[in-house]
């Protein structure tokens, strides 16, 4: 990714508060559009007939184009975007139209139309205010709902002066005015209107257009022929399906209940001579619904939900996150329509903070797929000894880690932490301190006897994760002891080795395979009634991402399962002993006040927020001081945060306000990463504020 | 659910008067339109006669007239919406052009929510004939600008809903 282009857009002062308004005024809007309704159950429908529509998407295409053609219109399906653009020319020719009057349609900047047009002798005209802002600056849209979002007012101002030839102040109202006046006699003298669709059913051949300006109203009415651009995933077998779709876009896309206007179009309407053409574009949309690894993108409903929460979107806006289609869907579409040449690096710039998922209308496991598209791309220089021979052979892998203790040493500062480190990296870790690598990793820790084997209760195997292992040995024996007081018996296998999860970020599925199968082995050996973990991003590994990696092989398919029922996170297994009172309190002093951090991974990876709060309040003894955004990604990302550091340290930054603003002196967290890199913010800003895994806070507390 | 509707459709920006007769509701008309053209190419019989007055504009003249009338078929109570059959052209675009845009409700025909009516969209979409049917909420508007919220862009900046209380079978005509 142009790193240039990213630091631009970190700069730009207005885009960077634009979308900071919006990141915190939508969560509230779309609650409140929401309140009264379940939104899990109807995008659990929506994605339930979603996907049984793309297993069938070739007959529903065929019968749609029945149905539409039965009510008179006309229906071409287009295979690429040559052809459309070519069939939409000709129908405009064959009105000896040279003028075409358009309302909003993502498949239109897919297919780039108007360049095709405008090269081809017909004008076009977009009548969507933010559709015609961008046309007017030669630009692509930001975002797939609020495409100007990233232009403030005086720059509409300069851009409706310079079109209109007369001074337009920067007033909003009386920009608005402007584009109503100044497109007025485009609807009327419009040969041939154009219009996307949000729906389209297969039963009856309708549309179904979801809009707010009325703009789309008046180019489906005043033009005598109307050109309707479609994807082919947008058809749905009934109204049953449409309406559901309807209920939940304009909730999910900017928080309102329902839009101004909903318009449901079948057939041509109105006296003889009226045209309606439905142009279904493919672009590689029928082979991708064939392909069972990620035809799940073609669920999309085009809500924007996944930009409107993401923390990187949020920071450098979609000309950066994104190609046409923008936001984490727009990171998994590109490489789809428009090739995994111009996907391959802003796959990269998602950080797996899975916000997305928690909000998609389809119920679309957005971040899964970038993961697995990953895969698919290039791999970089360098990365294959690192994954492909390093990683795999546990003992090597340990001992570079190990030799890293040493090659640290002369860049160590004050308390060990790392304040200078070498060339490249200097710069990019600038707002961040990292802690040393430990003289001891833990598992050197046990080997010599210390924690395990003291208690007889219900049998844990702990798997701590590289991370910990290596760099918070001490986080580990709190762990091991925590555990212990609350009456578990504890053991650390001393063969496992690491997740995996690095490589399958990298896109090295054959290596974290490699890994899923030996740490499976090694974690099935010894008979226990769990595994625990004190990394999310682990146990995502080692409950999901295992089962999915290992499912061809019905062996270890199996033993993933096995592994998966018995994988837990600390503090699901401590909460379930608060009540039990198993344990007594100690004399270690614990701080009166903390806040808490949601890891990504531990609240929308495993669906874990209650228990951590149970098990401070309860077993450790404080109180919790919420902080705005408690669940938001602190930026840190595994290898993200030394791949975008500059991205990295923005979200950090975020974090590092909301923190402050509770006054706690600690922050509590249950994540290692989460730990480091907040840690190492607040360290970098002179803050006195302490970040204490929970499994710390318990081992003080409780006696 | 009548005032549901009511509160839902003043949320986003309608302005929403109650009548009990169809004279009053004929005054309110009135007295919004004032001396300007009227865009109304289906009026009901019944409230024509009740406004004798009504100056109306011929279709091509949609675009500089002052107003337009319609009737609902149904209005939504979650949402404050209204649908509108407007298969002819015509009544489209007396409901798109002009800036003030009036519409009579019968409340009778008020469902809860969007799902219930799915019988009567269903019934329209699934004869063999063409349709347009519109689901109308409160008057246009756009945040395409720095997201701030403005009423009016290319449809009514204003829209007037009658709600006919008492008997309103005359909206059917
Ligand atoms: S996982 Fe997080 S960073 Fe990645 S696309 Fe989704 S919201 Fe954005
Ligand atoms: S992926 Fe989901 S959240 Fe994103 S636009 Fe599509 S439906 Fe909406």
């Amino acid at each position: 990714m142009d790193k240039g282009l990213i630091q631009q857009k970190l700069d730009n002062t207005f885009l960077r508060r634009a979308l900071k308004n919006f990141a915190a005024a939508y969560p509230v809007a779309r609650a409140k559009a929401f309140e009264g309704m379940d939104f899990e159950e109807l995008r659990v429908r929506i994605s339930g007939f979603k996907e049984a529509g793309l297993e069938q998407l070739p007959a529903l295409v065929e019968q749609f184009t029945a149905s539409a053609e039965k009510a008179g219109a006309r229906v071409h399906l287009c295979t690429t975007p040559d052809d459309a653009n070519r069939t939409i020319l000709e129908i405009i020719r064959s009105k000896n139209a040279d003028f075409l009057v358009k309302s909003k349609a993502m498949t239109s900047e897919e297919i780039e139309l108007n360049h095709y047009l405008e090269r081809n002798g017909v004008s076009c005209l977009e009548t969507d205010l933010g559709e015609w802002i961008i046309q007017l600056a030669g630009e692509r849209p930001s975002h797939m709902v609020m495409p100007a979002i990233h232009k403030n007012k005086e720059e509409v101002a300069e851009l409706f002066s310079r079109e209109t030839g007369r001074e337009c102040p920067p007033d909003i109202p009386s920009l608005v005015q402007t584009a109503r006046d100044s497109l007025r006699s485009g609807f009327l003298t419009g040969q041939v209107g154009m219009s996307g669709a949000n729906v389209a059913m297969a039963d009856s051949g309708t549309l179904g257009i979801i809009t707010n300006e009325g703009n789309g109203r008046l180019v489906t009415t005043l033009p005598r022929t109307h050109i309707a651009l479609v994807g082919v995933e947008k058809i749905v077998p009934s109204l049953t399906e449409a309406l559901d779709i309807i209920e939940i876009l304009p909730k999910n896309a900017t928080g309102q209940k329902i839009t101004s206007y909903v318009s449901f179009i079948k057939g041509p309407t109105g006296d003889e001579g009226r045209e309606l053409h439905i142009v279904l574009l493919d672009n590689g949309r029928l082979r991708l619904a064939a392909d069972p690894a990620f035809r799940e993108a073609l669920k999309c409903v085009k809500c924007g939900a996944c930009a409107n929460v993401c923390p990187i979107y949020e920071l450098v806006g979609g000309h950066v996150f994104g190609h046409i289609y923008v936001g984490g869907i727009g990171l998994v579409l590109t490489p789809f329509f428009h090739g995994f040449d111009k996907a391959e690096e802003i796959l990269k710039l998602c950080i797996g903070c899975r916000k997305c998922n928690e909000v998609c209308a389809a119920k679309i496991d957005i971040e899964g797929l970038i993961v697995d598209l990953r895969d698919r791309i290039r791999k970089p220089f360098g990365q294959k000894f690192l994954f492909g021979t390093l990683m795999k052979n546990r003992k090597l892998f340990h001992a570079a880690l190990r030799t890293a203790y040493l090659a640290q040493k002369p860049f160590q500062g004050e308390g060990g932490r790392i304040r200078h480190l070498p060339l490249v990296l200097n710069r990019e870790t600038a707002n961040r301190s990292l802690p040393p690598i430990a003289e001891r990793p833990f598992r050197d820790l046990v080997e010599t006897g210390t924690g395990t084997g003291k208690s007889k209760g219900e049998k844990v195997l702990f798997y701590s994760g590289c991370l910990a292992d290596f760099v918070y040995p001490e986080m580990c024996r709190d762990t091991v002891t925590s555990l212990e007081k609350l009456g578990y018996t504890v053991t650390f296998p001393q063969e496992q080795t690491c997740c995996g999860i690095p490589a399958r970020y990298s896109g090295e599925m054959e290596v974290a395979r490699d890994m899923a199968r030996i740490n499976t082995d090694v974690l099935l050996k010894e008979e226990a009634d769990y595994v625990v973990t004190i990394c999310p991003t682990c146990t995502m590994s080692l409950k999901h991402d295992f089962g999915k990696l290992l499912a061809d092989d019905p062996v270890y398919a199996e033993k993933a399962r096995r592994l998966a029922a018995k994988t837990f996170n600390f503090s699901e297994l401590a909460a379930r002993k608060a009540e039990t009172g198993d344990w007594r309190l100690g004399t270690g002093k614990v701080p009166q006040t903390v806040t808490y951090h949601d890891a990504c991974h531990l609240k929308r990876g495993c669906g874990v927020h209650e228990e951590p709060r149970k098990v401070l309040q309860e077993l450790a003894g404080v109180e919790i001081a919420e902080m705005t955004d408690c669940d938001k990604c602190c930026g840190f990302g595994g290898s993200y945060s030394i791949k975008y550091p500059e991205i990295s340290q923005e979200v950090l930054k975020n974090k590092l306000e909301n923190i402050a603003a509770t006054g706690a002196k600690t922050v509590a967290v249950d994540c290692p990463g989460c730990k480091l890199q907040i840690e190492g913010g607040l360290e970098a800003a002179g803050s006195p504020v302490k970040v204490e895994h929970s499994a710390t806070l318990v081992a003080r507390r409780i006696g | 659910m009548v005032e549901r509707f009511q509160i839902a459709a003043e949320a986003v920006g309608a302005i929403v008067k109650r009548f009990t007769t169809l004279i009053d509701g004929a005054g309110y008309v009135t007295s919004v339109t004032g001396t300007t053209t009227v865009a109304a190419p289906t009026l009901p019989p019944a409230l024509r006669r009740a406004l004798p007055d009504l100056t109306l504009a011929e279709p091509a003249d949609f675009a500089v007239a002052g107003a337009g009338i319609s009737v609902a078929r149904a209005g939504i109570a979650a949402t404050g919406s209204l649908l509108l059959e407007l298969t002819d052209p015509t009544d489209r675009s007396a409901t798109a052009l002009p800036p003030v845009h009036l519409v009579l409700l019968d409340i009778t025909t008020i469902v809860p929510t969007l799902a219930d009516l799915a019988g009567l969209l269903a019934e329209n979409l699934n004869r063999p004939s063409p349709a347009y049917l519109s689901l109308t909420t409160g008057p246009s508007r756009t945040a395409d600008i720095e997201r701030v919220l403005t009423i009016g862009v290319h449809g009514p900046k204003e829209l007037h809903i009658l709600m006919m209380e008492g008997d309103a079978s005359w909206t059917r005509d």
